[in-house]
């Protein structure tokens, strides 16, 4: 035992001591991913929605609607800014403002039928069956340069049989497909005609008042959490036993200093349990820091907040991930420990490794493949495959304490045989001396 | 005289590697160092085994050493046996060859700490012993010192000095002088001549005559995996000086 803490100290003081290897695999992770999640979400979650549109008989309904005649209030009381600048358009100017749409110049190209609000107001709208297919009119190839200019659904008034209900008043939307502003643009538009059609057609809505998900907000951010972070964990676990295991086992043979320490009188088997501590713990580190980064940045992600998202689990669910990771952590890096004793240089053992990282990936992801039914205990036997599991079950806030301790206690049997087989690859000189 | 080293019939075969059968033009893939190799070693005497390079002198050593295992026979360091007994073995020589190195990234004095407390010394002694070696061998003007920022002289004292710290009855050294200066070679004889003189029985392997007979009380001469001659000096060489005796064994040793 007190051998097994000298080889612990002498790892920890290899490094520690070092500067760069510090900063790179415990503070560069956490920064780095935290910076770069944060970025993505601050774009996806981008609220400053500005789109300018020029329009054809202007509907002062939907002016409204966009929050562009007046400016809507905001919150705080300040002014927020409208979703779209509307510019009128003359009847003559559409082929130009087509161009427009097509130079960049503005988003949109909205024509509205000649009095819109009227039509509305006056109650000359078609049946609400007939009307829903064909109120709004959205050119099926966009405007996208070279694409044909005709709305695929526009049919013109005089060519409605005299039989049937007259045609309903035909919105066109015209925008660019090949323009991630002009597409959003339009969606938004369309969105918000067809609201304007639901809220007219009165027949009947769909979730109103009550209804809707099963599970809370809390809830369905879990569900993605569970889905996501135990193969980004996974991944870090794995990238920093990569960074420690391979040098710390493969580079004492290849420098020599292996066989240093094997004319002590300490035992190999102390050596190895000494090594896989360690490494095991120093790679928790670094994988706690790229969690921590990771995990710091999901709600900026996900458009919530730090604090809510560390409230949503518990002290014990934060115990029981941490004794999941080291499980995992213990179990890969005497995997890569045993490759890279077999292997006669870092080099080597690198490339070796990469079959045990493809498989470690592949588990990995299965959480966004499919979810294994919590009362499936057998499956919790499964090396690896069951941390990622209990992990997705934590992260869902749907954890079982018999698939933790199966799973926990499982791992350690492996983990058990797996230091057996590694010290006995120590005892062996065609391992040990094969440089 | 006891018995501190004594090696009976050890037989070592080492399996080639595909590039090693190439280099070496051995199809059947197997080398034999050791066919049965005998010696005693006496206690408070320096002995050495001198032979060619590959006569399986090293390999002698890595198992006195415990670093490797013989496939047959078996040797007793201070009356522990090397094949059932490694950690009583290890805990009695000082064992020193080129293939053991030191990490670059530490200093002379935390290695030394380290490998003092896997020796399981007291951290008095080992206090008292760590002044005692860096006096000695003048590490203390770069005990602060990387290793890998040492020369090979100053590395080869830091070596020797991490080797015997637990201060072992037995001392192996393997090549000691090898690639070192001339006044860090001498360091490492008067040493040698130091510890016979404190009472401590000695192995050394060379090919350098004039190290032997600088040295050595008795001499084993290995040519082949083989002990062609063994004995002191005189019985050796006879009249003849020694480089001459070895030159007549090795001829006889081919022809046979």
């Amino acid at each position: 035992m007190k051998n097994i803490l000298t080889v612990v100290k002498k790892e920890f003081a290899r490094f520690f001591r070092d500067r760069r290897l510090v900063i790179g695999t415990l503070l560069l992770p956490a920064v780095l991913i935290f910076a770069l999640y944060s970025l993505l979400g601050s774009v996806f979650y981008e609220e400053d929605e500005h789109y300018t549109a020029r329009v054809v008989h202007p509907s002062a309904l939907f002016a409204a609607l966009a929050g562009a005649a007046q400016g809507a209030e905001g919150e705080a009381g300040e002014e927020a800014a409208p979703l779209f600048a509307l510019q009128e358009a003359a009847e003559a100017d559409i082929p130009a403002a087509k161009e427009a749409v097509l130079a960049g110049e503005c988003d949109l190209l909205i024509v509205f039928p000649e009095n819109f609000d009227a039509l509305l107001a006056g109650g000359v709208l078609p049946a609400p069956a007939a009307e829903a297919s064909s109120a709004l009119s959205a050119p099926a190839t966009g405007a996208a340069p070279g694409a044909a200019e005709t709305p695929a659904s526009e049919t013109p008034a005089s060519e409605t049989p005299a039989s049937e209900t007259p045609a309903a008043p035909n919105v066109e939307i015209w925008y660019d497909s090949g323009s991630s502003s002009s597409v959003a643009a339009y969606n938004a538009a369309y969105s918000l005609l067809d609201g304007l059609e639901d809220s007219l057609s009165g027949l009947f809505d769909v979730n109103m008042s009550a209804g809707g998900s099963l599970v809370s907000q809390a809830e369905a951010e879990a569900s993605y959490y569970a889905m996501l972070l135990p193969f980004l964990i996974l991944t870090f676990l794995y990238s920093g036993c990569m960074g420690l295991a391979p040098e710390s086992v493969a580079g004492e043979k290849e420098r020599g200093t292996i066989a240093t320490l094997l004319v002590t009188p300490i035992r190999r088997g102390e050596l190895v349990v000494g090594k896989i501590v360690s490494l095991a713990a120093l790679s928790t580190l670094s994988a706690v820091s790229s969690f921590v980064g990771t995990f710091l940045a999901m709600p900026q992600m996900m458009g919530g907040s730090i604090g809510q998202t560390i409230a949503a689990y518990s002290v014990w669910e934060y115990l029981a991930l941490f004794a999941v990771m080291v499980s995992a952590v213990l179990l890969i890096v005497t995997l890569i420990s045993m490759v890279s004793s077999y292997a006669r240089s870092v080099k080597e053992a690198t490339s070796l490794a990469v079959p045990l990282m493809v498989v470690v990936m592949l588990v990995g992801i299965s959480t966004m493949l499919f979810t294994v039914p919590s009362a499936a205990h057998a499956v919790f036997l499964i090396p690896l495959y069951n941390c990622v599991q209990v992990m997705a079950e934590i992260f869902s806030l749907r954890f079982s304490p018999v698939n933790l301790l199966i799973t926990l206690a499982s791992n350690l049997v492996y983990i058990a045989l797996l230091v057996w087989l590694l010290t006995k690859m120590f005892q062996s000189e065609r391992v040990i001396f094969n440089r | 005289m006891r018995e501190i080293i004594r090696a009976e019939n050890v037989r070592k075969t080492f399996t080639l590697s595909r590039k090693q059968r190439k280099l070496e033009k051995n199809p059947s893939g197997r080398k034999v160092a050791l066919g049965g190799l005998s010696f005693t070693a006496y206690e408070g005497e320096i002995y050495g085994l001198l032979g060619p390079n590959g006569a399986g002198k090293t390999t002698m050593l890595r198992i006195l050493a415990t670093l490797i295992r013989a496939d047959e026979g078996d040797a007793f360091v201070n009356g522990h046996s090397v094949a059932r007994e490694a950690d009583k073995v290890r805990s009695s020589i000082g064992f020193l060859t080129s293939e053991l190195k030191l990490e670059d990234f530490f200093t002379p004095d935390y290695l030394i700490g380290f490998f003092g407390r896997l020796h399981g010394m007291r951290e008095d002694v080992l206090a008292a012993r760590k002044a005692e070696l860096f006096s000695r061998f003048g590490i203390g003007e770069f005990a602060e010192v990387k290793v890998g920022d040492l020369s090979t002289g100053m590395k080869q004292k830091v070596s020797i000095a991490v080797s015997i710290l637990h201060d072992p009855p037995v001392i192996i050294f393997d090549e000691p002088t090898n690639g070192l200066d001339v006044l860090t070679a001498k360091t490492v004889t008067d040493f040698l001549l130091e510890e016979k003189a404190r009472g401590k029985s000695i192995v050394l392997s060379t090919h350098i005559f004039s190290l032997v007979e600088k040295l050595c009380d008795r001499v084993g001469v290995i040519i082949g995996g083989r002990m062609a001659a063994e004995g002191t000096l005189a019985e050796v060489s006879g009249t003849k000086p020694l480089e001459d005796a070895f030159f007549d064994l090795y001829a006889e040793a081919v022809r046979e």
